[in-house]
């Protein structure tokens, strides 16, 4: 288990630029990198993982791995494309590592049985990589690289290849072993869903720059910015004039302590709805469980998201003016 | 079935043209070859015994050497990205187009007496007339295909494997024979089988830098006609031959199917660019030796031969090209030289027209219906790859020596020799290109009311029409570098190019035998030209 520091890494190629000051991940953490395409968040797992050269520094707890190549760095990492020795069956692939170490053949039986089992595939040990299912494989790179009993656990976009359920399944596979083995994990992503579900923290990037860091609910409910906001899911934004600590549109209002153009953020599932500010009902869907609607206070248009049994009046029978209250916004940054 | 009924009556034609022409021939040696005594007596020679020991040892020294020339290449060619590669890779195509008694020609004159080598070094290195000669020539030829096919195959190696093999603990070698080396293994077993089957079957090259104690099977079986007109010792070794060259071939065809399925993986590497800066450095000045030993490698050879060609006793000279155009007869093969190049030329027009048509029919046939007994037509439609061209000149002295067909002699003999010789090499290259015309294309232009001979014709043939010509090209350069099985066949008025510079060379008139070489050399400059403009892939 380590701490991992990146300190003032820079990184620029063919007109793209990678300017991290800092980042840091603690200890058995299970840490996103979040962003969409291009937005170096691969790039910045591969500085850390030692296959690319930047400027600045690595620290693995406080020792400087910066200059380190690759195979002295003791990490664990697995690929989008699983890259499993397709020249070797499952137990030679997950024993590489062991092998690379001239670990004794007897122990080598050893971990390698430990570790299929814990990712449940004991008994596999025969096949080859092309006679596994892409969810198999997965797993199958997910044994070899933690049976080195790595420092670092490093997972590019380890999920996207797969079809939804099994991909749900596998997130939950692993989240559970990296608990269990306690390991410090960067994971990366441009699935704000399975980021959500799956991290301790997550560092939202873009353009090569990391905008945001926190824990999943402070990002969804308390985005920096727009990008952040509307990267993570649906919201309302709304564009207002902040006058005396007060940004109105129509009866609603809400606290500032800016002055002049403000823009307000808050997710659907913020609104309640019953007192406060009048607004139009223009429109609802029917979700399951839930209901959607569409909302006209002033000129804003908000769209509002509760379970029905919060409803203040009967599904079937919805009003043409509603009252509205906004629990969790934010004012983002300009 | 209009269409159908079309194709059949082109198939029915070539099949009969292969019946009389290869399997006929071919049954006759076989009929004589395979006698007990007659293998017997063969084996039982220390000499023949011999020239099958050498023909194997030196198949698998040239193979060695290939590989060691050929996978430095692979490796650069694969990872890197140098100024000259374009023109490197383009040089790296002209040994395949350049006619094997050329390249002998060459290698005399620049290993012999007064060779340029010679003469440079002061000494003689002893290379020809020895298996040096032999290995070097066949390493010419063949390790543009190492580097082709090993490192078209190393750009599609994911280099996240060795990545992941890196975060594992694995570095250099190790990293290299682990991991890297057994994904390569195709390409490098598949491009080695070929060095083999080419080095085993070359005839030309072991014939003229060879000579007597260097002499291959198709070199014995050559002479145990030409020179001791000795038929069942011929077929018996023919026998020999083939049943270690069909192993060869099967091995090399099987393999061949590996490295094909291996290659159907997506270019993953981006080669690392090196600006010309970067040249100083150690990798630059290994690329740019590299690049120098390949350079002179191929171009001396043929420069050798231009120089020649134009100078005697130190002097430039036209001489050599005003006696290409003298229409007197030469006592030394027999005709004149202008008829030997109008006769080189026929051959290899007529070929191209026959060799293309029926390689077109049979890749179309065998691509598009299930016939029954399909697999059977494949093998007998590729059983001409496995045996050879003195093979067949034995054959065809067997078969039509007397009427009714009493052939031997007439140049339609040496048409048909010619055909069944190239045709082998056209039909793959217009298969592979066929291959890539998806059958659904034909399907869509026929529900648009295209009759199946119309979709053929607007559709399939247009697309596939780089193989045709890559075929068509091939075919032309087979004639017109052929010289065993024409040898075999001929009566001295239909001497052609190949057969004039034989006999130059065997009574040592080099200037002459050079200008007749260059004109090899510029037709195969120029299919190697028409090659690279349909920018099919072709070895």
């Amino acid at each position: 288990m380590v701490r991992l520091l990146l300190k003032n890494v820079r990184l620029s190629r063919d007109g793209f630029e990678l300017n991290i000051p800092e980042l840091e991940v603690k200890e058995g953490e299970f840490f996103t990198l979040l962003g969409p395409s291009g937005c170096g968040k691969t790039t910045t797992l591969r500085i850390i993982a030692g296959f690319e050269k930047a400027e600045g520094r690595v620290y693995f707890d406080d020792e400087d791995v910066t200059g380190r190549p690759p195979y002295e760095r003791n990490i664990g990492i697995v690929f989008q494309d699983y890259a499993l020795f397709p020249h070797m069956n499952v137990f030679e692939n997950v024993a590489f590592g062991l092998r690379m170490r001239k670990i004794p053949g007897e122990e080598t039986q050893k971990r390698v049985k430990e570790v299929l089992s814990l990712v449940g595939l004991e008994g596999f040990e025969n096949r080859y990589p092309e006679q596994l299912s892409g969810g198999q494989q997965q797993r199958v790179a997910l044994a070899r690289a933690l049976v080195i009993r790595p420092r670092l656990l490093l997972l590019d976009e380890p999920l996207s290849n797969l079809d939804a359920k099994i991909r749900e399944r596998l997130r939950g596979v692993i989240k559970r072993i990296q608990r269990e083995l306690g390991i410090t994990t960067v994971y990366v992503t441009h699935d704000q869903e399975e980021a959500m579900a799956i991290s301790d923290r997550i560092a939202v990037m873009r353009n090569g720059r990391i905008i945001q860091v926190g824990e999943p609910l402070e990002l969804y409910y308390h985005p920096r910015d727009e990008f952040v906001a509307t990267f993570l899911g649906i919201g309302n934004l709304l564009e207002l004039k902040a006058v005396n600590g007060k940004a109105c549109v129509g009866e609603l209002c809400f606290e500032t302590e800016l002055d002049g153009n403000v823009k307000v953020f808050f997710r659907p599932e913020s609104v309640v709805v019953g007192g406060g500010a009048t607004a139009e009902v223009i429109d609802y869907e029917l979700l399951p469980g839930r209901m959607r609607l569409f909302l006209r206070v002033g000129n804003a248009r908000i769209t509002a998201e509760r379970f029905i049994n919060e409803l203040p009046f009967d599904p079937i029978n919805v009003p043409k003016k509603v009252g509205i209250k906004v629990e969790n916004y934010v004012i983002l940054s300009p | 079935m209009l269409q159908r009924r079309f194709w059949i009556l082109i198939l029915i034609p070539a099949l009969a043209f292969l019946t009389v022409f290869f399997y006929y021939p071919l049954a006759l040696v076989l009929k004589e070859g395979l006698s007990a005594s007659a293998l017997l007596s063969v084996l039982s020679n220390s000499y023949y015994r011999h020239v099958i020991t050498f023909t194997i040892l030196q198949a698998l020294g040239s193979t060695l050497l290939t590989l060691a020339i050929g996978l430095p290449g692979a490796y650069l060619f694969a990872n890197y990205e140098f100024p000259g590669k374009r023109f490197l890779r383009a040089l790296l195509t002209v040994p395949f187009v350049m006619p094997s008694i050329m390249v002998a020609l060459g290698f005399i004159l620049l290993f012999g007496k007064q060779g340029f080598i010679t003469t440079l070094l002061g000494r003689d290195l002893g290379i020809l007339y020895s298996w040096k000669a032999i290995l070097l020539a066949h390493t010419f030829y063949n390790f543009p295909v190492v580097v082709r096919m090993v490192s078209s195959l190393w750009e599609r190696i994911n280099p996240h494997y060795e990545e992941a093999a890196m975060s594992l603990g694995a570095k250099g070698f190790t990293l290299f024979r682990r991991v890297t080396l057994p994904m390569l293994s195709p390409a490098i077993f598949a491009s080695a089988m070929l060095t083999f089957v080419f080095s085993f079957l070359s005839f030309s090259i072991p014939l003229i830098l060879g000579g007597y104690k260097y002499s291959t099977i198709e070199v014995a079986i050559f002479t145990s006609i030409i020179t001791m007109l000795d038929f069942r010792t011929g077929a018996a070794l023919a026998v020999i031959q083939m049943a270690l060259s069909f192993t060869f071939m099967y091995i090399y065809l099987k393999s061949l199917e590996k490295y094909a399925k291996a290659e159907e993986q997506r270019v993953f590497r981006k080669p690392k660019k090196l600006a010309l800066r970067e040249m100083l450095s150690l990798k630059g000045l290994t690329i740019a030796l590299y690049s120098l030993i390949v350079f002179i490698f191929i171009l001396a050879p043929l420069l050798a031969v231009v120089y020649d060609s134009l100078t005697w006793n130190g002097n430039f000279t036209l001489e050599f090209y005003r006696r290409l155009f003298d229409s007197s007869y030469n006592p030394i093969f027999g005709s004149d030289s202008l008829h030997a190049i109008l006769w080189s030329f026929t051959f290899g027009f007529t070929t191209v027209l026959l060799a293309t048509l029926i390689a077109l029919a049979m890749a179309y046939s065998s691509l598009r219906w299930d016939l029954p007994g399909k697999t059977f037509m494949d093998v007998l439609v590729t059983l001409p790859l496995g045996s050879s061209a003195i093979i067949i000149g034995l054959g065809y002295i067997k078969a039509f020596h007397k009427p009714p067909l009493l052939l031997l002699g007439s140049p339609y003999l040496i048409i048909a020799a010619h055909t069944v010789i190239a045709y082998p090499f056209a039909l793959r290259a217009i298969s592979s290109s066929l291959k890539k015309v998806k059958a659904s294309l034909r399907e869509a232009a026929m529900s648009l009311g295209a009759t199946d001979f119309k979709a053929f014709l607007k559709v399939e043939l247009p697309l596939a029409f780089g193989g045709v010509l890559v075929g068509a090209v091939f075919s032309f350069a087979m004639s017109i570098a052929e010289l065993g099985a024409t040898y075999m066949i001929y009566q001295p008025q239909y001497t052609t190019i190949t057969i004039a510079i034989y006999r130059y060379l065997g009574s040592r008139q080099f200037g002459s035998a050079s200008a007749m070489a260059v004109i090899l050399m510029i037709v195969s400059l120029v299919g190697f030209l028409l090659i690279e403009r349909t920018g099919e892939e072709v070895w």
